[in-house]
């Protein structure tokens, strides 16, 4: 059956990750999806891999392919008059425009919502933006590294008791486009949704650091509530929560309640030791952490990762591994689930990729098409869509705006 | 004026703790009626956490966590060892359109409010599970705490400093990930829902979701057969890409002296070479150590030391400040301080909520990342106190004043 989406026809201009990421997922969805890359350049992705034996190539970037997925693919330089009127052409057509064109670029080039407006009534354009359309940060600069840092979650992480000099340390990968996207994914479908309701189109402005800021579990609320600041450094409160090296690699211990503790006390096989006034309950272990560290990392050494995992799990004890990517592969659990989906492309080959985040028991999540090459579907669009005559095409590619 | 899109729409929110709450709140936001069950039997672990107005636990209601993540909702306390505490959250589920929960999976059968009950009484129903691991599966039964699934998704594999262990996120991130990848699978489903009449179910692993985020590490190993390393906070394409010290707060919170970073990045040479007179080095533009990413990678540990003598002495908001100025890529590294009281952005944003509550006052909240210029969004109300609401939705779902009174008697609203 056709996807949720199917119906919905999206145009994007977006680079990097939040845009692309909001659009991947209405698109996994079946939403059909043109994406607009700058000619010749094409969107920075592209040139950020990984890429198969580390030799970068424009059409072989992990991040690009994956994040592009079902997506037909154009190049238009929108920052030319004439690219801006093919861009009007195209939003008159469509459900959706999503770009995360930057505020100053957006002044530069001319592309307001009151125009499209003029062009569509009934779009709906999400700008998604680093530190949103207003506000005295909406010029500023930024990268990925600088939003998580801005949305207050960086400083939540790195150092510890034992490393104070260490800076705060980033999360792994483009964190703060992802959370972007995915709220923009949201309030996109909240307006898609009013649309069905007889509502008009609607601007939607989509904040990265909001979008972070959001999420910041219940660090924030200190300061408010408490006048207490949040930080990397110092003890944690409560005990074992922690990340510990088996033989064969790191398990994560994750012992909240008093129940689960007492469980993997016996997975431990009852230590002595376990009985000490100073580790009777959770704010204990948490104070003397330090002493129960070394009774912990002693007999955590001697297990190997799985089997603990199993064990604590067949107790009901939330143990994880500190799974790594060949872990994630070889995983029964995911293998049973389908998760990894393997996509061809024709210039960067077969890979296997993550799968859908949820599975939709009707309507479904589905690859239909791999990540657009550059340009790839230029004659098909322009020519194909819009209706212009091969002459004009050729012209407009001469002049650089295809 | 326009309604907020889902006006009219109520949602049956089984959820706790921090993901299935991320995801109603953001249908809550939406404009959605949520109501949440809940009971005084054993409440949502987060109203038993900090922190507290006062540092300390006495009241079920006070918690800014619980506060912050269910800003909007209503709260239903039902006893469910009473049947006829069933029977209302049967009828409550009749007149809703979504049912949301995030118990492990399978519990949801044990209560006897399994999608396929749910689904004979009320076909078009849609309803979403946000268990750790998914509902099939050899794992499917595993339980899922929010601090174990960021090691468990691989992010901390991802994660670390250069020659030390996996390092964690800091805060449960895999929770509100899959609460909002959450929240978008409903709208999907509704959107779907009003086109064709179905209903439908949705099996969400939050393990899964938060793989979706780490696309570049699993692209690694499965093109190159290799797993990556751990590189702090540097960047292969970028440089300087990195977190510098700053002044500390002048004045020590709890004995605690606060350290403050600030966030720099040059993506480019001639950002770098703003970068150089910013700090007031422009020799450095085009200093053969520095004047080429290739040469500013090779000598990165320099190329940083000589920024943090600059940042070192700064209050962090002018380091950015002044960056930014210079066309530089900078932003405080922000504590929750920073972003409450020093950020200017947020607040001319009117991102913050301040909001009565029954317990705890006027407090500020995060609020809603986005604005909508149609059908505009907002924060309706402070979180609820437990139970808040129960008199309210027994009366809209049918019951009289003596029923309730019998219901509160009988132990059943508890």
């Amino acid at each position: 059956m056709a996807g949720a989406l199917s119906d919905l026809k999206i145009i994007e201009v977006g680079e990097m990750v939040s845009a692309p990421y909001c659009t991947k997922m209405l698109a996994d969805m079946g939403a059909d999806v043109i994406k607009i890359e700058r000619p010749g350049i094409g969107d920075r992705a592209r040139t950020r891999g990984p890429f198969p034996k580390d030799e970068p190539h424009s059409e072989k970037s992990g991040l690009f392919l994956y994040l592009n997925t079902n997506k037909r693919g154009i190049t238009l330089d929108i920052a030319k008059p004439e690219g801006m009127e093919l861009l009007d052409k195209l939003v008159a057509g469509a459900d959706m425009l999503i770009h995360n064109v930057v505020p100053p670029d957006m002044d530069r080039i001319g592309l307001t919502y009151d125009r499209m407006k003029r062009v569509n009534p009934d779009l709906i354009m999400t700008s998604v933006s680093p530190f949103g359309l207003s506000g005295p940060y909406r010029n500023w600069r930024a990268e990925d590294l600088t939003i998580w840092c801005a949305g207050g979650v960086c400083v939540l992480n790195g150092g510890g008791p034992t490393h104070a000099d260490l800076p705060p340390l980033k999360t792994f990968g483009q964190q703060a486009g992802y959370q972007a996207g995915v709220h923009a994914a949201v309030a996109t479908m909240g307006a898609a949704f009013a649309r069905l309701n007889g509502e008009a189109g609607q601007h939607i402005e989509v904040s990265a650091q909001e979008s972070v800021a959001s999420q910041l579990e219940m660090t924030f609320e200190y300061w408010p509530y408490m006048k207490m600041i949040a930080t990397r450094l110092g003890q944690k409160p409560i005990q074992p929560v922690e990340t510990m090296e088996c033989k064969d690699g790191y398990i994560y211990l994750c012992c909240i309640e008093e129940h689960q503790w007492r469980a993997f006390v016996e997975v431990m096989g009852s230590p002595e030791w376990a009985d000490e006034e100073i580790f009777k309950d959770r704010l204990a272990r948490g104070l003397n952490w330090d002493v129960l560290k070394v009774f912990l990392e002693e007999w955590v050494s001697q297990q190997t990762v799985l089997d603990l995992y199993r064990r604590a799990q067949a107790k009901r004890v939330p143990f994880a591994p500190v799974s790594t990517m060949g872990d994630l592969l070889g995983s029964e659990h995911l293998k049973a689930r389908g998760f990894f989906v393997e996509i061809a492309q024709p210039v960067a080959g077969t890979h296997k990729y993550p799968g859908a985040p949820l599975k939709y028991h009707r309507t479904p999540w589905e690859i239909r098409l791999p990540a657009p090459t550059l340009g790839q579907h230029n004659a098909e669009v322009f020519c194909g869509k819009l209706g212009l005559a091969q002459a004009r095409f050729d012209e407009l590619k001469r002049k650089g705006v295809i | 004026m326009a309604q907020p899109p889902l006006t009219g729409i109520k949602i049956a929110d089984f959820t706790w703790v921090w993901a299935g709450p991320y995801c109603t709140l953001q249908l809550a936001h939406l404009g959605a009626d949520v109501t949440r069950i809940e009971t005084r039997t054993r409440p949502c672990v987060t109203r038993m956490l900090p922190p507290w107005p006062d540092g300390k636990f006495d009241s079920i209601n006070k918690s800014g966590y619980f506060n912050q993540y269910n800003q909007g909702k209503k709260s239903l306390s039902l006893n469910f060892k009473h049947h006829e505490a069933k029977e209302v959250a049967w009828r409550l589920i009749k007149e809703a359109d979504v049912v949301v929960n995030n118990f492990a999976s399978g519990v949801m059968e044990k209560m006897g409010f399994g999608y396929e009950a749910v689904r004979k009484v009320k076909p078009e129903i849609i309803m979403i599970s946000l268990s750790g691991y998914g509902d099939t599966g050899p794992y499917h039964e595993y339980i899922a705490y929010g601090p174990a699934q960021v090691p468990l998704s691989g992010l901390s594999a991802l994660t670390g400093y250069k020659d030390f262990p996996p390092m964690h996120a800091g805060f449960s991130y895999a929770d509100p990930n899959a609460g909002v990848h959450g929240a978008f699978a409903v709208l999907t489903a509704l959107y779907h829902r009003k086109k064709t009449g179905q209903g439908q179910y949705i099996d969400m692993s939050q393990w899964e979701c938060a793989m979706d985020l780490l696309a570049e590490g699993i692209l690694e190993y499965t093109m190159n057969g290799r797993e990556p390393e751990r590189n702090g906070n540097r960047d292969p394409f970028m440089a300087p890409h990195g977190i510098f010290k700053c002044q500390d707060l002048p004045e020590k919170v709890m004995d605690m002296t606060i350290d403050r970073w600030v966030s720099i990045v040059c993506a480019d040479d001639a950002e770098w070479g703003r970068l150089a007179r910013a700090i007031g080095k422009p020799e450095l533009a085009d200093d053969p150590r520095f004047r080429t990413l290739q040469a500013r990678k090779a000598n990165e540990d320099e190329l940083e030391a000589i920024i943090t003598e600059w940042t070192t002495p700064q209050y962090v908001g002018d380091a950015a400040q002044k960056l930014q100025a210079a066309g530089v890529a900078a932003a405080a590294c922000a504590d929750n301080k920073y972003l409450c009281d020093e950020d200017p952005n947020l607040t001319e944003r009117k991102y913050w909520v301040e909001l009565p509550h029954l317990e705890v006052g006027v407090r500020r909240h995060a609020g809603i990342p986005w604005r909508m210029s149609g059908t505009p969004t907002a924060v309706k109300s402070a979180a609820p106190c437990l139970g808040q609401h129960t008199d309210e939705v027994l009366a809209h779902l049918g019951y009289s004043a003596a029923e309730i009174e019998t219901l509160r008697k009988k132990g059943a609203l508890d």
